[in-house]
């Protein structure tokens, strides 16, 4: 259980396992409307999959992270491909996504939430904490991506 | 905070339903060294903020004193009166007054009867077991709350700001406190302190103004003044007490505590360079050899003033550079060459922990607490932190709402208590009698 006693929907762990049989891009879970589990929000359409073509990749992302609200939190996961020269990569990346003018109620019940989330899936490389557009940027989390861990 | 909320009158609990809550409300309690903060659970700011410390009138041999909290009642001028605080060092060392204190926070303008809300309270890190086993037999034999839970203060700080994982540097009353947080668990190893916080700054100005010879005045002695030029000698009428009717030494030292804490507010500064604060060669002469930004006037109560300039510095330096602090005979003080400053203990808190996280934990590292509002700290915190961790990822929080910043534990455990899939989380009155005060261990993480 979370530090918060959120828990988890049905949904959440199956369509992780989903995304790392490759038939899912990103996953963005949000809480639900009764703030007492977490669900899926939305979850990448087929176009956003198969982008061997290294280039779309960046696309793929910034269509991902228009998907992020402005003014409240997520989780997310995000099947981040990438080539620095040593051929195709892809790294499963965790997102907490909590912008720093969210509602302080929405900063407090996704923070206290995430663990619940994050020991249920298996598989994860990369964890960001974003509270700007900046810190998730696709730059900055190729970085992080790419780095051993 | 989010904008827009409503103040409730003080004795009405919050609507529950709003954010997914349960029908109970909850109380919530910070006990802090300085200030003991009380609120129901889901509001933005706790509707109760006393005085942790107290007044004990009369009891000698056989009779208890009589005690009195609250700010009118350790305000008021009472003849024998003593000033003294159950705190030390964040945590409690009177057993026998601080659960009155925390009952006069949470009935005094919020509930009535304890026995009908859950109760969570806020303790810092480093509160030993007996302590967390000795809380909550309180609530439950004493308060006979329903149920109980015991947050750790700097993770409810940490979540308000929406980080599971950050460094959490709190400046509080009586030290500075630096608490490395993953994922909602305090890294036990990496918690430090250095006795250093708003108090330490309260004793620089006595000491810096002693070395000056300006005595320091207070409110109630003072029953009117007149304007007089800076560095004049003051035109007050004196408040006169007949002999055995005068306030106590502990009284006196109070209310020029809450002289100070203007003053801090108003003249103190912190020095961000460019480079290190120039020592002062002669009182006021060096000081015209560098550019302290101008000086800055304070007026005492008795209407007696000063010109502030780089002692403003010297003042706070000592947070940062013990080796620096002002020191004076007959006014305490650490050591100025074994405590550590703030620098040496955010390094100390880091030193063990894994080198990923670490990363981590810099790119979030989170300001809270009272004295860290003293203007240029958090600017001076953060080029410390580049000086100790040389690196980009370096990104420091620290919220500009001042009510936020004090009150940032209460918030956090506020917001959670009225959570309502909390209600699993909560030790009941059951749980407790069956297996008495050390299932907080178990529970309370």
């Amino acid at each position: 259980m979370s530090r918060s006693g959120v828990g988890l929907s049905a949904e959440c762990v199956p369509l992780f396992e989903q995304l790392k049989s490759r038939k899912l891009k990103y996953i963005i879970y949000r809480l639900s409307d009764d703030k007492k589990t977490i669900i899926k929000e939305k979850t990448s359409e087929d176009d956003d999959l198969h982008t061997n073509a290294l280039p779309k990749e960046e696309e793929a992302y910034e269509k991902f992270l228009a998907a992020l609200p402005e003014l409240d939190c997520r989780y997310a996961i995000y099947d981040f491909e990438f080539d620095v020269g040593e051929g195709k990569r892809s790294k499963i990346c965790f997102f907490t996504w909590s912008p720093d003018d969210a509602p302080v109620k929405a900063k407090m019940i996704y923070s206290s939430s995430k663990d619940g989330l994050r020991r249920a899936l298996a598989g994860v490389h990369t964890e960001i904490q974003g509270t700007d557009f900046s810190e998730v940027a696709y730059e900055t989390v190729l970085e992080k991506a790419s780095r051993g861990r | 905070m989010s904008g827009g909320m409503q103040t409730l009158p003080p004795t009405q609990a919050p609507s529950s339903v709003e954010y997914g809550g349960d029908e109970i409300s909850a109380l919530v309690l910070d006990p802090g060294c300085a200030w003991t903060r009380a609120g129901f659970a889901g509001e933005d700011t706790p509707k109760c903020v006393i005085p942790s410390s107290y007044g004990a009138i009369g009891g000698k041999e056989d009779s208890k004193p009589e005690l009195v909290f609250g700010d009118n009642g350790i305000n008021a001028i009472r003849p024998g009166m003593e000033i003294k605080n159950p705190m030390s060092d964040g945590i409690v060392a009177d057993w026998d007054v601080a659960p009155q204190l925390w009952r006069h926070a949470l009935t005094s303008r919020l509930a009535s009867n304890l026995s009908e809300h859950p109760l969570l309270m806020t303790e810092p890190a480093w509160n030993p077991p007996k302590n967390r086993e000795k809380t909550m037999e309180i609530a439950f034999e004493d308060f006979d709350v329903p149920a109980f839970y015991l947050a750790k203060s700097a993770v409810c700080a940490s979540f308000a700001s929406g980080k599971a994982t950050c460094l959490l540097i709190d400046i509080g009353a009586s030290n500075v406190s630096v608490t490395p947080i993953h994922d909602g668990f305090v890294l036990r190893k990496g918690v430090t302190r250095t006795p250093l916080g708003g108090d330490f700054l309260s004793n620089q100005i006595r000491t810096y103004l002693a070395s000056i010879n300006v005595p320091i005045s207070a409110h109630y002695q003072i029953l009117s003044k007149t304007a007089v030029d800076v560095g004049k000698p003051a035109e007050a009428v004196l408040r006169q007490f007949a002999p055995g009717q005068e306030p106590t030494a502990s009284y006196k030292t109070y209310q020029e505590e809450r002289v100070l804490t203007q003053f801090k507010e108003c003249a103190a500064q912190v020095w961000n360079g460019p480079g290190p604060l120039p020592p002062a060669t002669t009182p006021g002469a060096a000081d015209q050899s560098f550019n302290f930004g101008g000086g800055r006037t304070f007026e005492f109560p008795d209407g007696y003033n000063l010109v502030f300039g780089s002692e403003r510095f010297r003042i706070t330096e000592g947070i940062f550079t013990p080796r620096n602090m002002l020191t004076h005979p007959d006014i305490p003080h650490p050591d100025p060459e074994t405590t550590m400053g703030i620098g040496s203990i955010m390094a100390s808190a880091l030193k063990d922990v894994d080198i990923e996280l670490k990363g981590q934990i810099l790119n979030n590292v989170l300001v809270t607490g009272g004295a860290s509002l003293l203007m240029g700290l958090t600017d001076r915190v953060n080029s410390e932190l580049g000086v100790a961790f040389p690196g980009p990822r370096l990104r420091i929080t620290a919220t500009g709402n001042p009510v936020e910043r004090k009150y940032a534990g209460w918030l956090g455990g506020s917001i959670l208590a009225s959570l309502g899939s909390f209600h699993q989380l909560w030790v009941s009155r059951k749980e407790y009698d069956e297996h008495g005060p050390g299932i907080v261990e178990k529970r309370c993480k």
